[in-house]
């Protein structure tokens, strides 16, 4: 998992030494407990948010984070801007080691990262002027000179009028208050920003304002991003480098066009197939996968992508059947060439995203019915968790 | 071709609006709306927030409070007018003719009642079915969705349902009284990207398999691209654009539609600056003069606001409400597809 990472734009094969990034993360475990009992909470078992994970952004740069609810992606973002600590793992940001660094010594560190949220109308303090509202981390920041001036410069810089300063968030439009939350994380001139799905919440018309937004202030400012999506054309459109995530655990690495146009996980390739392009509203083929993503606090033991994977079905040759290799060790990321990482035993080779379409869906069962998925709690029991993660061996849900 | 024709129709909307009086105004959320679907059809509705896509389908549904709204026009459902029809006539379409899925199914769904048990009671609410007979065709509603074991599925409550499970159990509550018409509103936008493609491919198995109407509901446009006929795109309460699926994306003659197209990020292919449509949906109170969409588009001239665009049939039932002369806009669209080009 600590295989050295290539920077977007770094020759082929060629690995960072004196190339120091932004953030770089290690080995990330996140484990939160399950607890039963009210006044004694004890500790039943646990949710594996991130499985060991180890990824780098660097200065000026977008790592894009995709996966599907319950990936991990947005708890990984919350580590690295430090809201959440790590059970396992360390987080270096411009190569000094932050993980145990103590509240105090946080304070300086906050300044340069700063984090736009998803919903534009539950981040902003209703009760706040718009002004109130940007000029927040200056204050807590203790940032001498002219507050109002600053606060206006940024609403101009984002596209807000600055004669609204003193308006409230509910006379904006979920543009325009995406905007004042872009202009609130600017106030500190950070050199990261982490953007939990940013667009997700705006109306299709004015995502692509938004997405421009972040593209100009970037390229004007040297701004890193770390974006966290589960739209795939937005994660092409924003992102250097992409992670994708699938269950606690980065499943591939690559360059965006790399990603997209060469996908070598199992996962990727049916993440890609099963979102809408609207490709001149021609009819695709999409390579449908079986189920729903396992419980997190249950993941499968082996590669936890075996019981839904069609290339493991092709690998063995029958819908029933997984590798055992599959299904009894985890995957770690490797080098597959030109910085692309990719964790899986039998990466896709050419030609097999055809064939794997040929595998219905529907055919796909193991191990009695994986189909059932997340909530199914009978099926726990078949998905093994590592003994030493669990407290007791339970898993309850 | 869905386009208000002779016949008799699954469902045909002549001239629908829906006004609501407020304090500040009225709003016109829906205001004058016409289109037609048949059985074995899907007719996809694009609009964003505010475009009246979802009060339309509310209002087709009798599940508008006449006492807050004032309705005009016509909803033909099965031949029959039920713009005016009395709440227990809705009531027994509503399920039994027509079966409907929104947005979120935790919310759809009871939290205390097992799930078997809520399909049952669309049974017992609209046959003379025993609880017996409603509980085996629950069973077997589920088996129709793709539910495995949908036996011991029946038995438990929506919190041990994952979301695109859930989504199953909504839309087998929506099919089990073999209705006529589907409307699904936003039915996967709550859902990963993985379901999403499970859920749309299970919509449009079932269309067939019962030959049923279906009503798809979405923001996006690349989501109703795979599954839908028809295509109507919305605006400000009116369909700026209407028809064949091809014929809106090959060939789309509204110039809010090609910012629909041009705007949205493609996983297939990247450009490296996005067109957005510039400015801001309109308030539903005061619409702008004439064209609605005149104060966004990019070639608007004097005449849009002139007169509210009537839409006009540009043949072979495909249809748009933008006055621009049809040799003109295949220029401006190629200029734009052309800036497009230079920026992938």
């Amino acid at each position: 998992m600590t295989e050295p990472t290539t920077t977007p734009d770094a020759t082929p094969g060629a690995t960072v030494t004196a190339d120091v990034p932004l953030v770089r993360a290690r080995g990330l475990v996140k484990r939160f407990p399950i607890t039963r009992g009210v006044v004694l909470q004890r500790a039943i078992g646990h949710v594996h948010a991130l499985a060991g994970v180890d990824f780098d952004i660097y200065a000026g740069k977008t790592l894009g984070v995709v996966g599907e609810s319950g990936c991990g992606k947005s708890t990984a973002a919350r580590i690295v801007a430090r809201l959440l600590e790590p059970t396992e793992g360390t987080i270096e940001f411009e190569g000094r080691d932050i993980t145990t660094l103590s509240r105090r010594q946080m304070v300086p560190l906050r300044r340069t990262v700063q984090v736009v949220f998803q919903d534009p109308y539950a981040s902003l303090n209703p009760r706040q002027s718009v002004g109130q509202i940007i000029a927040a981390p200056l204050r807590v920041h203790g940032v001498e000179g002219d507050r109002r001036k600053k606060v206006q410069e940024l609403m101009a810089q984002v596209g807000l009028n600055p004669e609204h300063f003193n308006r409230y968030p509910h006379e904006f439009s979920g543009g325009q208050r995406q905007r004042i939350g872009i202009a609130r994380a600017l106030a500190l001139e950070p050199k990261l920003i982490i953007c939990d799905e940013p667009v997700s919440a705006l109306d299709v018309s004015i995502q692509a304002q938004v997405l421009n937004l972040l593209g100009d202030l970037q390229r004007e400012r040297g701004l890193a991003y770390m974006f966290i999506s589960h739209d795939l054309g937005v994660v092409r459109h924003v992102s250097h480098r992409i992670s994708v995530m699938y269950l606690g655990s980065i499943v591939e690495n690559a360059d965006r066009d790399a990603l997209y146009d060469n996908p070598r996980h199992p996962y990727t390739v049916a993440l890609i197939s099963a979102a809408p392009t609207g490709e001149r509203g021609a009819r695709t083929r999409r390579l449908l996968l079986a189920g729903d993503v396992p419980s997190p606090a249950a993941p499968p033991p082996g590669c936890t992508f075996h019981p839904r994977c069609p290339k493991a079905r092709l690998v063995s040759g029958d819908p029933a059947e997984v590798p055992e290799r599959c299904r009894t060790e985890r995957p770690v990321l490797t080098d597959v060439g030109e910085g692309h990482q990719v964790a899986c035993w039998y990466p896709i080779e050419k030609g097999d995203a055809e064939k794997m379409m040929e595998i219905q869906a529907s055919e796909i069962t193991l191990e009695g019915d994986p189909e059932l998925g997340v909530a199914q709690t009978e099926g726990l029991t078949d998905a093994q968790p590592r003994p030493d993660d669990l407290v007791d061996g339970g898993t309850g849900l | 071709m869905s386009s208000p024709r002779e016949g008799h129709k699954l469902l045909e909307v002549r001239d629908l609006r829906v006004h609501f009086p407020t304090e500040d105004g009225v709003v016109k959320a829906v205001d004058g709306s016409s289109f037609a679907l048949d059985r074995g059809e899907t007719l996809g509705v694009v609009g964003e927030s505010g475009s009246g896509k979802s009060i339309t389908f509310l209002t087709v549904m009798g599940l508008i409070n006449r006492s807050s709204a004032r309705i005009s026009g016509s909803v033909l459902f099965e031949g029959e007018e039920i713009i005016d029809a009395s709440a227990a006539r809705l009531r027994d379409i509503r399920g039994k003719r027509i079966g409907m899925i929104f947005q979120d199914p935790m919310t759809s769904l009871h939290p205390m009642h097992r799930v078997g048990d809520q399909i049952a009671e669309v049974v017992l609410t609209h046959t003379g079915a025993s609880k017996k007979e409603a509980a085996r065709l629950a069973v077997e509603s589920l088996a129709e969705v793709g539910m495995p074991s949908p036996e011991t599925r029946a038995r438990q409550y929506p919190h041990e349902f994952s979301g695109g499970m859930r989504q199953r159990a909504m839309i087998a509550m929506a099919l089990v009284l073999k209705p006529s018409l589907l409307i699904a509103d936003e039915p996967t936008t709550a859902l990963d990207v993985t379901i999403q493609a499970q859920i749309l491919e299970l919509i449009d198995e079932l269309k067939e398999k019962f030959n049923i109407g279906v009503v798809l509901v979405s923001h996006s446009l690349a989501t109703i691209a795979d599954v839908s006929q028809d295509v109507m795109v919305m605006y400000a309460g009116r369909p700026a654009e209407l028809g064949a699926r091809d014929q809106v994306f090959q060939d789309a003659q509204h110039p809010y539609t090609w910012g629909l197209l041009e705007s949205v990020p493609r996983p297939d292919v990247r450009v490296e600056r996005l067109i957005p449509i510039d400015g801001q949906p309109p308030s539903l109170i005061t619409l702008p003069p004439g064209c609605a969409f005149s104060p966004r588009c990019r070639h608007v001239r004097p005449e849009c606001t002139a007169a509210v665009p009537e839409l006009r049939d540009r043949g072979s039932g495909h249809l748009d409400a933008c006055i621009i002369e049809p040799d003109e806009k295949t220029r401006l669209r190629e200029e734009r597809l052309a800036a497009l080009e230079a920026g992938a």
